[in-house]
C-alpha cells in the first residue's frame, strides 16, 4: 500500500496531465478521497478552455497535380492546418482546469490510433478528435458506432473504396482485433464476413465525409460470431460492442494504460462488471477507486506527450504561444510521440520503450527550451532552503530518492537548474 | 505465447533490468574501450532490416510464368517485361536493381515461403512472434535480446537506429541500445555533472526508476563514443554500378539509417548486431506503385551499404537480413491492394552468403483458405545466423530447434 501522497500523485498524472502550481499542495490538504472525487468527475463547463479558439480548417479539396500552379499554396495551407491542429490539442491538454476529458480523449486517440501521416488532411482528423472528445467519458457503443463510419478511420484503414467485388479486410480485422474484441477472439471467417458488411462505403478525403453506395455494398445475409443477417457498418459495431468479450477487452486496455502494463487484469475483475452498460465514466471511476491504484507494483512510465504537457502545466506555458512552436513539435517528433501521428494502428508503446538514452537527451533539450518560455516564480519567490520541498509539490512528485535529493539540493541556489533536473529525474519520468 | 503476454511483450520493448544490477561504468572507461578495443577485423556483423506492415512477397519475388499469378490479382500483377528475371520461374520486382546485382554476384540468398506454424494475420501478434522467435511458448524477450544476455555487458554490443527500441532487442536481463538518427546532444560542464548525479543508482529504485536512471547514464556512455564518429562523412560506395532504379525521390530513411551504421562500422564500433527498419508495407489499397517505391528503397539502400562495407574492408564481415511479419493474400482486393496473408521471402545478402534460392516456392494452386503455404520455418534461418554469424549456441536462444540452412559459404 502506497501513501496517500503517492496515490494523489498517481491521480494527477494518470487521470489528467499533471498539476499546475498550487494544485498538488491543495489536494494534499483536502485529502485523498476528496481529490479522487474531484479528479474523476467531469464539470459541465471548463473555464480553462474558454480562451482556446478552434483551428480554422477548410475543405482543401483534392491535391492539385504535382508542379501545377496551385500546388505550393495548397501544400503550405495543408502544413499550416496540420500544425495548428496539433498545437490546438496540446493547448487544450495544457490549459484545461479539469484534466479527465482531455486525458480520456488522448486515451481513445491511442486506442483508435489513426495517423495524419496517411490521412494527410487536418479536417477529418479534427472531426474524429471531436467525435472522440464527445464520447470520451460517455458511452462506448455510441463511440464505436460513430467511429466505424468516421472518415479519417475509414481512409486510414483503406475502407474508402471498399467494394463487394473483392472486399478489403483491413478495417474489418482491426475493428475486431484492436478496437472491440481483442486478438484471437474471432475466426478468419468472421474477418471475411465483417469485410463484406463494410463494403460500399466511400470517403471524401478532404472532408472525411462518408457515404454508402448500396450498389457496392454486400447486403446479403452473413454470419458474424454466430449471428446471421444483413449488416451495415453500424450493425456490425453494435453487434461487436455488445459481446461480453468487448467489456473485458476495453477494461484490459484501460488497465494497461492507467494502472499497469506489466501485471494483467484479473479474470473476474470489478472493472469488467463496471463496463456492463458500456459507460466509460463508470469504468474509469472504478479504476480510479480500485485497490490497484494503491499497489506499489503499479508504476507506469509517462509517455512523451504526457511528460511534455505536465512540464508546460507546471511552467504555465501555452504550447502554441511559445517563441518557436515548430521546435516543440520537432522535439516531440524525435521523442517518438506527436498527437495525431501514432506509429501504427496499434497505438503508441508503453513502459521501458520510452526510457532510452535518446529520449533522455531530448527531454533535457525540451525542458531547457520550455524554461526559457515559462514561469518558475513558485521557486524563485521562496528561499533557496525551501525549494527542495517546494519542487515536489510543484510537480506532483510524491518522494525523491536519495540520489535525486542529492542532485536537487546541490543546485538549490539556482531554481532554473533545479527545475531542469527535477523534470529530467527518474521520479518525474515514471509515475511511481 | 498467450494474448496478453504477447501484447505486453510488444508494448514493452526494452524489458530490461539493466540499471538495478549492472556495474556502473565511467565515461572515460567507455571512451577508452571504444578507442582501444575496436571490433577485430573478421568479426561477423549482422544487420537486421525489419519491413513493417507485411510485405507482399508475391510482388517482390514474382512467379512471372505462372498463369495463376495473373488470374489471382489482375489489377496489381506485373507483366514479365517489367521484371528482373532470376530464373525461368521467378523474377524480382523491377525496382530492385540493386538486389538483382547482388544476385548476379551470388551474394544474395532468397529464402522462399518463410513463416511459422499456424500463421497469425495480426500485424502485432505476428511481428511479436518473429521478434521473440517463439511461436508456441510464452516469451517476453526478443531473440537478439536473449543473445545479448549471453554476452558480456557492453552498451555498444547491439544497437537499433531510432529512438524507440524494437522488442527483438529486449533480453531477459539486458537489452540493446537505441541510437537516434538526429544529432546527439551531450550535456557538458556543470549540467553534465548534474546529470551524472541524477543518473546514479539509488538503493530505493524500483525496476522502472532504475531503468530511467540508466537511460540518462547511457546517454553519456553512448554519446561520448559515437558523436565524433557521426560527424564523419559516410564511407564511399565506390564499386556500385552507376545508376540505381527505384528510389527516384532521393535518399530514403532506410538509407539514412544504414549510412549511420556504415560510419560506425567503419570507425570500428564494437557492435555485432544492428537493427534498422522501414514501414509502409501494409498495402491494402493502391499497392503497386507504393510497394515498388519501398522495395526500390530497400534494394538501393542495402546494395549501397554493402558496397560501403567493401570500401572499408568489412565486406567479408557483414551480413544483411531482411524480413517482414507476413506476406499477403494471393488474391487482390477491389481497392487494388492485398490483405494480410502468411508466408513471404527472407533475403540474406553479403560476401559471406552463398547466393541462390533456398526453401520451396509456395504453390499457387494448393492454397489454404486463399493463402500461401509456409515452406520454411524462420527459426531455421535464425539458428543458422546465431551459430555462424553471432557465434553463439542456438539452444540457449531458440531452445531445441533442429532446422539449419546452407546459405552461408562456410557451412
Amino acid at each position: 500500500m502506497i501513501s496517500d501522497r503517492t496515490q494523489i500523485a498517481r491521480l494527477f498524472h494518470r487521470f489528467g496531465f499533471g498539476p499546475r502550481p498550487g494544485e498538488f499542495a491543495r489536494a494534499i490538504k483536502q485529502g485523498l478521497q476528496a481529490t479522487r472525487t474531484e479528479l474523476l468527475s467531469v464539470p459541465l463547463h471548463d473555464a480553462g478552455l474558454d480562451a482556446i479558439v478552434a483551428p480554422t480548417l477548410t475543405d482543401l479539396g483534392p491535391f492539385p497535380a504535382v508542379n501545377s500552379p496551385g500546388r505550393k499554396a495548397f501544400d503550405d495551407e495543408m502544413h499550416r492546418e496540420r500544425r495548428n491542429l496539433t498545437l490546438w490539442w496540446l493547448d487544450r491538454m495544457a490549459l484545461a482546469n479539469h484534466g479527465l476529458t482531455e486525458r480520456m480523449t488522448w486515451f481513445w486517440h491511442g486506442h483508435w490510433a489513426t495517423s495524419i501521416g496517411k490521412v494527410e488532411y487536418a479536417l477529418p482528423m479534427y472531426m474524429q478528435n471531436q467525435t472522440l472528445r464527445k464520447s470520451a467519458v460517455g458511452n462506448f457503443s455510441d463511440q464505436a458506432r460513430n467511429m466505424i463510419t468516421d472518415g479519417a478511420l475509414q481512409y486510414w484503414l483503406d475502407n474508402g473504396n471498399n467494394s463487394i467485388s473483392a472486399p478489403n479486410e483491413n478495417l474489418a480485422r482491426e475493428f475486431m482485433e484492436l478496437f472491440t474484441l481483442g486478438v484471437d477472439q474471432y475466426s478468419e471467417q468472421d474477418v471475411k464476413q465483417v469485410a463484406r458488411a463494410l463494403t460500399g462505403y466511400a470517403v471524401t478525403r478532404s472532408t472525411g465525409a462518408v457515404s454508402l453506395n448500396l450498389k457496392k455494398h454486400d447486403s446479403s445475409p452473413i454470419t458474424i460470431l454466430g449471428k446471421t443477417g444483413s449488416f451495415t457498418a453500424e450493425d456490425v459495431s453494435n453487434h461487436l460492442v455488445n459481446q461480453a468479450q468487448t467489456a473485458r477487452f476495453i477494461a484490459e486496455r484501460v488497465w494497461f494504460r492507467f494502472v499497469s502494463d506489466s501485471s494483467p487484469l484479473t479474470a473476474n475483475d470489478s472493472l469488467i462488471e463496471s463496463f456492463a452498460s458500456r459507460n466509460i465514466l463508470s469504468l474509469i471511476s472504478t479504476v480510479g477507486n480500485s485497490a490497484a491504484m494503491a499497489d506499489p507494483q503499479n508504476s507506469l512510465v509517462r509517455s512523451p506527450v504526457e511528460w511534455f504537457v505536465s512540464v508546460c502545466r507546471a511552467l504555465k506555458v501555452t504550447p502554441s504561444k511559445v517563441s518557436k512552436p515548430d521546435q516543440v513539435l520537432n522535439f516531440l517528433d524525435k521523442l517518438g510521440q506527436i498527437p495525431f501521428s501514432p506509429p501504427n494502428v496499434g497505438g503508441w508503446p508503453t513502459g521501458e520503450s520510452w526510457l532510452t538514452a535518446a529520449a533522455a537527451q531530448y527531454r533535457l533539450q525540451i525542458a531547457q527550451y520550455l524554461l526559457t518560455q515559462g514561469d518558475i516564480s513558485p521557486l524563485t519567490n521562496i528561499s533557496s532552503g525551501s525549494r527542495y520541498f517546494a519542487i515536489g509539490d510543484l510537480l506532483g512528485v510524491p518522494t525523491w530518492s536519495t540520489r535525486t535529493a542529492r542532485a536537487l539540493r546541490n543546485v538549490q541556489g539556482d531554481p532554473t537548474r533545479m527545475f531542469l533536473l527535477a523534470v529530467s529525474s527518474p521520479e518525474y519520468i515514471v509515475s511511481i | 505465447m498467450d494474448t496478453l503476454s504477447r501484447r505486453r511483450f510488444l508494448q514493452l520493448s526494452g524489458a530490461a533490468i539493466v540499471g538495478a544490477t549492472a556495474p556502473v561504468l565511467s565515461i572515460s572507461q567507455i571512451v577508452q574501450a571504444a578507442q582501444t578495443r575496436p571490433l577485430p577485423a573478421g568479426t561477423p556483423i549482422l544487420v537486421l532490416v525489419t519491413l513493417y506492415g507485411g510485405n507482399d512477397g508475391l510482388n517482390t519475388v514474382i512467379p512471372y510464368q505462372d498463369a495463376n499469378y495473373f488470374q489471382s490479382r489482375p489489377d496489381i500483377s506485373y507483366s514479365p517485361s517489367d521484371l528482373l528475371p532470376l530464373d525461368k520461374e521467378l523474377a524480382l520486382n523491377g525496382s530492385m536493381t540493386g538486389m538483382k546485382n547482388l544476385w548476379d554476384q551470388k551474394k544474395l540468398a532468397i529464402i522462399r515461403g518463410v513463416g511459422y506454424p499456424q500463421s497469425d494475420r495480426s500485424h502485432f501478434t505476428s511481428m511479436a512472434i518473429w521478434q521473440s522467435a517463439s511461436p508456441e511458448a510464452q516469451s517476453n524477450s526478443g531473440w537478439i535480446g536473449r543473445w545479448i544476455d549471453s554476452q558480456p555487458r557492453d552498451p555498444m554490443l547491439a544497437i537499433s537506429l531510432g529512438s524507440v527500441l524494437p522488442p527483438l532487442m529486449a533480453g531477459v536481463n539486458r537489452s540493446g541500445s537505441a541510437l537516434p538518427l538526429g544529432g546527439i546532444f551531450v550535456p557538458t560542464g556543470a549540467l553534465a555533472m548534474d546529470c551524472m548525479r541524477l543518473s546514479a543508482p539509488s538503493a530505493s529504485d524500483s525496476k522502472l526508476l532504475a531503468t530511467a536512471a540508466t537511460s540518462l547514464r547511457d546517454l553519456f556512455d553512448l554519446s561520448s563514443t559515437v558523436t565524433p564518429i557521426l560527424k564523419l562523412p559516410a564511407p564511399p560506395a565506390s564499386d556500385l554500378p552507376t545508376s540505381n532504379g527505384g528510389s527516384a525521390g532521393g535518399g530514403s530513411d532506410l538509407q539514412q539509417q544504414l549510412d549511420v551504421v556504415a560510419k560506425l562500422i567503419a570507425a570500428g564500433a564494437p557492435t555485432r548486431v544492428w537493427s534498422v527498419s522501414l514501414g509502409g508495407f501494409d498495402t491494402h489499397a493502391n499497392e503497386k506503385g507504393a510497394q515498388a517505391v519501398l522495395l526500390g528503397n530497400v534494394s538501393d539502400a542495402i546494395s549501397r551499404f554493402l558496397s560501403q562495407m567493401r570500401s572499408v574492408s568489412r565486406g567479408q564481415d557483414v551480413t544483411v537480413m531482411t524480413y517482414s511479419e507476413f506476406g499477403r493474400r494471393v488474391r487482390g482486393n477491389a481497392s487494388q491492394g492485398t490483405d494480410h496473408g502468411t508466408s513471404g521471402p527472407v533475403f540474406l545478402a553479403g560476401d559471406k552468403i552463398k547466393g541462390g534460392f533456398y526453401g520451396d516456392q509456395p504453390s499457387l494452386t494448393s492454397l489454404k483458405d486463399g493463402d500461401l503455404a509456409v515452406t520454411t520455418d524462420f527459426r531455421d534461418i535464425y539458428a543458422t545466423v546465431l551459430e555462424n554469424i553471432l557465434m553463439a549456441p542456438s539452444e540457449q536462444i531458440l531452445g531445441n530447434w533442429k532446422g539449419r540452412m546452407k546459405f552461408l559459404g562456410n557451412n
